[in-house]
């Protein structure tokens, strides 16, 4: 029997987030970008959208702040804290998310492997809105060094 | 292959790196506790790999519009410490049908790689 204990097909609990503006703003004020669209939401519905969009990173706020954050994560994956590195992050977007949006996701281990002493976990998440729509998917790969 | 014009950054911060922290919800003491960063072997705080793909992420809503980008892939590849100054670098690599295929990728000063992805972006506008 192998002394991996295999994760595959564990997940998170089901997690709601609502996206504020105010959220939006604090998170590219962070990364330094000053583009109007994530502020200014008069220019966004200009610009057709309903509200202020979210910026292509910020999945990564819906996870952290929703209920995916990292002592959940390093608790799901039984991994040390010291030794975990982010490897892979990738982004399928589907609808446009906006200020507003009440978004649920469920983040699940979808494979597991080692390689050079390493363990390689990926991580795929579902968003969808509050019409059961999927709107976002995400898969990322952590590493345990 | 045409190239897009580099975003530059200004010098990474340890004060920037614990905004981020706050903004995006990673509280991994590793990008904002120097003793904990010196405990897992560093030399200082990382920052997150996240942030770095933001960077990445604001070069590509400056060159195309938000609701063009279909998909958007990155591989990590070294750590950044604070004052390190970063530059985005896009190219088209293909056009497909109604698809434009790009890369990008994100390099320190001294040339170093940090992260390398690739997105797809349609010409045509989606409905927000």
């Amino acid at each position: 029997m192998s002394t991996v204990q295999n994760k595959v097909g564990t997940e998170t609990k089901p997690f709601t987030f609502t996206v504020e503006r105010g959220k939006i703003s604090e998170f590219v004020s962070a990364i330094g970008d000053s583009n109007p669209l994530y502020t200014d939401s008069e220019f966004a519905k200009e610009k057709g959208y309903r509200d202020v969009p979210i910026p292509p990173t910020f999945p990564t706020v819906i996870d952290m702040w929703g209920g995916a954050d990292f002592e959940t994560l390093i608790a799901l994956l039984e991994v040390n804290p010291l030794k975990v590195l982010h490897g892979e992050q990738s982004y399928d977007y589907k609808k446009t998310i906006c200020a507003g949006d009440v978004i649920s996701a469920v983040m699940k281990v979808v494979d597991q492997k080692e390689k050079r002493g390493m363990k390689l976990f990926t991580l795929e998440t579902i968003y969808k809105d509050d019409a059961s729509e999927t709107v976002l998917l995400a898969t990322s790969v952590v590493i345990e060094r | 292959m045409a190239q897009l014009q580099p975003l530059i950054k200004a010098p990474i911060t340890h004060s920037q790196i614990v905004r981020y922290a706050g903004a995006s919800g990673d509280f991994n003491p590793i990008h904002t506790v120097v003793p904990v960063a010196k405990e897992a072997g560093l030399p200082d705080v990382i920052a997150h790999g996240m942030l770095i793909m933001g960077m990445a992420g604001q070069a590509i809503t400056t060159w195309f519009n938000h609701d063009q980008i279909k998909n958007f892939s990155v591989r990590f590849q070294k750590m950044t410490f604070p004052g390190e100054e970063l530059t985005v670098k896009g190219f088209i690599k293909e056009e497909r049908d109604d698809l434009l295929i790009c890369e990008v990728e994100v390099m320190n000063e001294n040339k170093e790689r940090k992260l390398a992805g690739t997105f797809h972006v349609s010409k045509e506008e989606k409905n927000a």
